[in-house]
């Protein structure tokens, strides 16, 4: 016996991930027009968002001109299953965790009076802010189960971790790393037997007064 | 004259022979602004960095070398790191290969008294 139909379908980790990267790239932009709205500098709200990249700064450390809003990388980690939530046919309760890497960047530069802004600074800064963006838009209070009620069931930024990362200190732009575990638990479904309808029954179950039982059948069948 | 004279002197035919050799124009802006041009090596080279986080990310590191003597011949001191914001760093300037222009602060320095010669290690300044 083999399975009959086609497995063509997101699991629900892609699903939530998906989802992850949309409120992201949705409110970013969203936060982006209320700063302008409110005669902010709008580029101060500015994230980049990515879904699955190894390497998400090639972009523009070989290119200082380019955008150096801080990146923000989505990323599947890993799944435990819940056999106490769970049935063995059909649902698996699932408790995932999403990486959520940010990573700010800072050039040290002239602060047009008699000091300087330090670029490790700059970039510890940048990541912060990346960190207070992301976290606020998933834990807001219109995201309780990211957009996906009745599939989720709780996310938790389960820890959030900042990273240094240097070669003794050495490199030539400043960049610090930061990783939100962002827990999900979710359920994920499998595929079922479709049942082959065999014959209609029909069942009325009636109590007599004293007590007594009694079923009534109809059989809808072509007499042979 | 011994051989740590000698290899001083050398150090000078070695780092600053920009003719023959890998010397190569640099100029120093102490953070009183004075601004002198010295023959070095300087190098910025493309380094994959870890994050810690897993994923590599590309970085770059860049240096400086000079002849300490050079240095306090045109009236400087060793550049060094400077942390306080209040203050300006010391900057490096070079061009690479290409003729491209770039600026650096000095984040640290690395200074060998033994044979005379300071290694800065730099950041993008701008």
């Amino acid at each position: 016996m083999t399975i009959t139909a086609l497995i063509d379908k997101q699991d629900n980790f892609e699903v939530i991930r998906d989802q992850i990267v949309t409120i992201l790239v949705t409110e970013i932009a969203s936060q982006q027009s209320l700063a302008t709205a409110a005669a902010k500098d709008p580029d101060e709200w500015k994230l980049r968002i990515f879904a699955e990249r190894s390497n998400p700064w090639e972009q523009y450390l070989n290119d200082s001109a380019s955008d150096p809003s801080p990146i923000v990388n989505v990323w599947y980690d890993n799944s435990n299953f819940d056999q106490s939530g769970s049935n063995i046919s059909e649902r698996q309760k699932t408790d995932g965790i999403f990486n959520i890497d940010c990573y700010g960047y800072g050039v040290s530069e002239d602060d047009g009076g008699t000091g300087h802004k330090p670029g490790d600074r700059e970039a510890a800064y940048e990541v912060q802010k990346a960190l207070r963006l992301v976290r606020n838009i998933l834990m807001s209070a219109e995201y309780t189960y990211l957009g996906l009620r009745g599939l989720v069931w709780q996310r938790w930024p389960q820890s959030i971790t900042v990273f240094q990362p240097q070669i003794d200190g050495r490199q030539v732009q400043q960049i610090v790393g930061a990783r939100i575990a962002f827990r999900v638990l979710f359920n994920e479904f499998s595929p079922q037997v479709v049942a082959e309808t065999l014959e209609y029954l029909s069942v009325d179950v009636k109590r007599a007064e004293d007590g007594e039982i009694v079923l009534e059948a109809d059989y809808d069948y072509t007499a042979p | 004259m011994g051989l740590r004279e000698i290899a001083e002197s050398d150090l000078g035919a070695i780092l600053e022979d920009s003719a023959y050799g890998f010397g190569y124009p640099i100029t120093v802006t102490d953070p009183a602004g004075t601004v002198k041009p010295f023959t070095g090596y300087s190098n910025d080279i493309s380094q994959i960095i870890d994050p810690d986080t897993g994923q590599a990310v590309s970085g770059r590191l860049a240096s400086a070398a000079i002849r300490i003597s050079s240095l306090t011949a045109a009236g400087l001191t060793l550049p060094q790191g400077i942390a306080d914001t209040s203050k300006k760093p010391w900057i490096i300037e070079f061009d690479d290969i290409n003729g491209n222009a770039y600026k650096f602060k000095v984040s640290q320095s690395n200074p060998d008294r033994a044979l005379g010669l300071v290694v800065c290690l730099l950041e993008f300044y701008k």
